[in-house]
């Protein structure tokens, strides 16, 4: 008995010792080489192989040491394998939502990287094409960030065109359809939207967009007989019925309401009588 | 006379299972091994013999009771300076040879390299092991490990030697050279004690025996006092005698061609038969008078258990 | 506590293990893993002598773990099993010395073993850089200083659990001691109570194995901290002794039935 209490106050002494010696190392400073810990993550594919089944395990976990690692702002160098990292989550799990989205976040909250949040989300279109949710941000970030309309409407164009996606998919189609000039796409699809509207509020919404779409057209129309008139005759017109006796235009275009647009002979503007959402 | 080991009291149980259940095994054993003679601890399986040998040796720690080892305390690593010792069923290490296996236990005892050299070739060739000297233990017959492990028992020239069921797995001829090495150790003044179930082997060499049954000493002492050397009865073998006339004298066991063994309780009716045999010219095969052997002690000990 | 007894015991293990054959199947495969780097080396654009590095260090921490870990949860259990152990103990040694014997003739074993790999290993590097580099050698005597604690740890299951789940127990120990920095997150994260206690305490009481990690620091070409070094060392001393003393103690009183 008095051998095993000599040797359990050993023991005692011994586990105080590496305690505090534990303790004194953790304030030794050591470099950290910014993914040197992860330069050997190999390709998903061979990760995948020895994970044995619990892949998608391995991906939570190796995403959850991802949101860590991006979060910690001291680490500079950190975007250098971000593609390689949700690489291998997307490889590992390629249902799981969540990194694709986040990803995409990080990237362009945390590195302004639009480029590489459109790779992300395009990465997860790819495996999961049945996620709207992909596009719908994709093109959310395009026309936000990027102001690359012609981008942003191509994205949601996929969004609109995946079953279950939401309707707000098809309106943001239509919006960035007009924003990049093509007015017969814009009509087309607000018109698809007021016929299929389910409530009064959507069918005002699309109402003042062909409103503004038509106005935009009309616009054009007149700006172009205009500019016709201006070579043949050198002036203004005083009115814009002199446009259609002139022969530059086959009928005058009236607003949706069917009310008349306004024209200053002066400076040649076009403008609706009234905003198209003050209607 | 000196006592080699002394076992006092000792008592051990085991909690096995997975709810503990306790079992036990040594209720209060005692008894005494006296220097320079052969000893034998027998009794039936799960008696507790090896039990007892373990905590004697230090692989099992008794609950209580005490034990004296060649004078000293038995957990005392000096007490098995001078101990040897061959357990039940030998395991070694298998990937030596039997040389490197010696000369291993020799180190342990700190013997120096020319002494435990000569020791070791000297041993092998004492259990008849010496032409496998280089061969590695994994070959080995059990037979061979026994031996071997003989050899190991007694590389320290011990003075006192513990052996467990030595005589088990050995062929008659093995068993005979066995008991005369065991003869030996006591003639070179050494203290045996062995555990066996060949009741014939300990009622050959033994000078004293303990009998030990479900945990408890049920019988020690000289063998000379505890067998009695009354005659039973006696069996005899004659012929020239028609079976009819020897009917009254004695139980006829067997009748064969003219041969006719008896089984004779009474001594006189032994004398009996003699005269009879004489009287008409027949002969006496055989007379054997069949006293008590260990083997009818041991077996009135362990019947009523 | 006689060195005579520790060292016939320690070379009788020696020689043991050293006859043990899944040793060499695992120095084989170390080899092939060296190799390896060789071939992801040609793989590579630029610094190549990093890749042959890297891998071949972690390659040899990660077999010599195993090493330690095989054959070291079989080195008590067996004997036990076997029973070779009641012949042993009949002889006049103590307990302790017989169990510090067998660590003393692992750590011999596991020695030779990563002399055998580190020289595979720097005439890799010296093909890939013409010179030899001792850092590396400080990187390869701390990874000796992790498998001795390693072993320790192997030998301590041995004394009580068979040696699957001994297996298991100690590559856990492993994995968990290279993941510390998770269980530090995880404290952190903690909201306060019994959880974040027991998860203090268990960061408190497993070791921080990044700690013998010298490889950052070796394969950048960064300077090693003199403090670090010996505070690590003296921890890994430490934290060995411990072990084997718990060792010791379960050891000590064990019936072997």
């Amino acid at each position: 008995m008095k051998k095993n209490v000599s040797l359990g106050l050993v023991l005692v002494l011994l586990a105080l010792s590496f305690m505090g010696l534990k303790v004194r190392i953790e304030q030794i400073p050591r470099p950290k080489v910014p993914g040197s810990s992860i330069i050997y993550l190999p390709s998903g594919k061979y990760l995948k192989m020895t994970t044995f089944g619990y892949s998608s395990l391995a991906a939570d976990l190796i995403y959850i040491w991802a949101i860590q690692y991006y979060g910690d702002t001291a680490i500079a160098d950190r975007f250098a394998y971000f593609t390689h990292i949700f690489d291998v989550i997307s490889e590992l799990d390629p249902k799981y939502i969540d990194p694709y989205r986040i990803g995409a976040l990080i990237a362009i909250y945390d590195n302004q990287d639009i480029p590489l949040a459109l790779k992300i989300l395009d990465m997860g279109l790819a495996k999961n094409p049945d996620q709207w949710i992909f596009p719908l941000e994709a093109g959310h970030y395009a026309q936000m960030y990027a102001k690359d309309h012609e981008l942003a409407k191509a994205y949601f164009k996929k969004a609109m065109d995946i079953p279950g996606a939401p309707n707000v998919a098809k309106r943001l189609y239509a919006a960035a359809s007009f924003k990049t000039s093509d007015l017969k796409t814009a009509w087309e699809t607000w018109l698809e939207v007021y016929q299929t509207a389910p409530d009064d509020q959507i069918k005002k919404i699309a109402s003042n967009h062909l409103y503004e779409v038509k106005a935009a057209v009309d616009t054009a129309a007149l700006k172009s007989a205009l500019e016709k008139y201006r070579e043949r005759f050198g002036r203004n017109p005083v009115e814009l019925r002199q446009l259609v006796r002139a022969g530059f235009l086959s009928s005058l275009p009236q607003d949706l309401d069917g009310k008349d647009y306004l024209y200053d002979p002066q400076t040649g503007e076009i403008k609706t009588q009234v905003s198209p959402w003050k209607r | 006379m000196k006592t080699v080991l002394a076992i006092e009291n000792v008592y051990k149980s085991f909690s096995t299972g997975f709810i503990p259940k306790k079992r036990e095994i040594l209720k209060g054993i005692s008894f005494s091994v006296a220097e320079g003679e052969i000893f034998g601890y027998l009794g039936p399986n799960g008696a507790g013999k090896t039990t007892t040998l373990k905590s004697v040796l230090g692989l099992i720690f008794p609950d209580e009771g005490r034990i004296e080892l060649l004078g000293r305390p038995h957990l005392d690593p000096r007490a098995k300076e001078r101990l040897g010792f061959l357990p039940e069923n030998p395991y070694f290490y298998d990937y030596l040879t039997a040389r490197e296996f010696l000369d291993f236990y020799g180190q342990l005892f700190g013997i120096a390299k020319s002494v435990r050299d000569e020791r070791t070739a000297r041993l092998l060739k004492v259990v008849g092991m010496d032409r496998s000297s280089g061969l590695q233990l994994r070959k080995f017959s059990r037979g061979m490990l026994q031996r071997v492990g003989l050899a190991q028992a007694l590389i320290n020239d011990p003075a006192f030697v513990i052996l467990d069921e030595p005589l088990g797995g050995l062929d008659p001829l093995g068993r005979k050279e066995i008991r005369d090495i065991i003869l030996n150790l006591r003639r070179e003044g050494k203290t045996v004690l062995f555990t066996s179930h060949i009741l014939q082997d300990i009622e050959m060499i033994c000078d004293r025996v303990a009998i030990i049954v479900g945990g408890r000493i049920l019988s020690q002492g000289k063998l000379t006092d505890l067998i009695s050397e009354k005659v039973l009865f006696t069996e005899v073998t004659v012929s020239g005698v028609e079976v009819h006339e020897l009917a009254a004298l004695g139980e006829s066991l067997t009748a064969q061609a003219d041969r006719v063994l008896l089984k004779v309780v009474e001594e006189d009716k032994v004398q009996d038969i003699l005269a009879l045999v004489q009287k008409k010219n027949g002969r006496v095969h055989s007379l054997i008078p069949r006293t008590q052997t260990l083997e009818d002690l041991f077996v009135d000990m362990v019947k009523p258990q | 506590m006689t060195i005579k007894i520790l060292k016939v015991i320690a070379l009788n293990t020696f020689k043991e293990a050293v006859r043990d054959r899944i040793l060499y199947l695992l120095l084989f495969f170390a080899a092939v893993s060296i190799l390896f780097a060789r071939v992801l080396a040609l793989l590579t654009v630029g610094d190549r002598a990093k890749i042959v590095k890297d891998v071949g260090l972690a390659s040899i921490s990660l077999f010599g773990a195993l090493m330690a870990i095989l054959i070291g949860t079989g080195l008590v259990y067996k004997e036990i099993e076997k029973r070779t152990i009641f012949t042993i103990i009949s002889k006049p040694i103590r307990r302790p010395e017989f169990l510090l014997g067998k660590f003393f003739g692992l750590v011999l074993t596991l020695f030779v073993m990563l002399l055998a790999m580190s020289l595979i290993f720097l005439a890799l590097v010296f093909v890939h850089t013409g010179t030899i580099e001792w850092t590396l050698l400080a990187a390869i005597l701390f990874i000796f200083l992790e498998l001795v604690l390693i072993t320790a740890v192997a030998i301590f299951f041995s004394c009580f659990s068979t040696p699957i789940l001994s297996s298991l127990f100690a590559l856990s120990f492993y994995f968990i001691g290279h993941f510390s920095w998770s269980l530090e997150t995880f404290i952190k994260k903690a909201r306060p109570g019994a959880t974040k206690v027991l998860l203090q305490v268990l960061y408190a009481v497993l070791p921080d194995l990044e700690n013998f990690n010298l490889k950052t620091e070796v394969v950048h070409g960064l300077p090693l901290s003199a403090a670090h070094l010996l505070y690590s060392a003296a921890y890994g001393i430490v934290y060995t002794a411990f072990i084997l003393a718990l060792a010791v103690l379960i050891f000590r009183r064990r019936d072997f039935v």
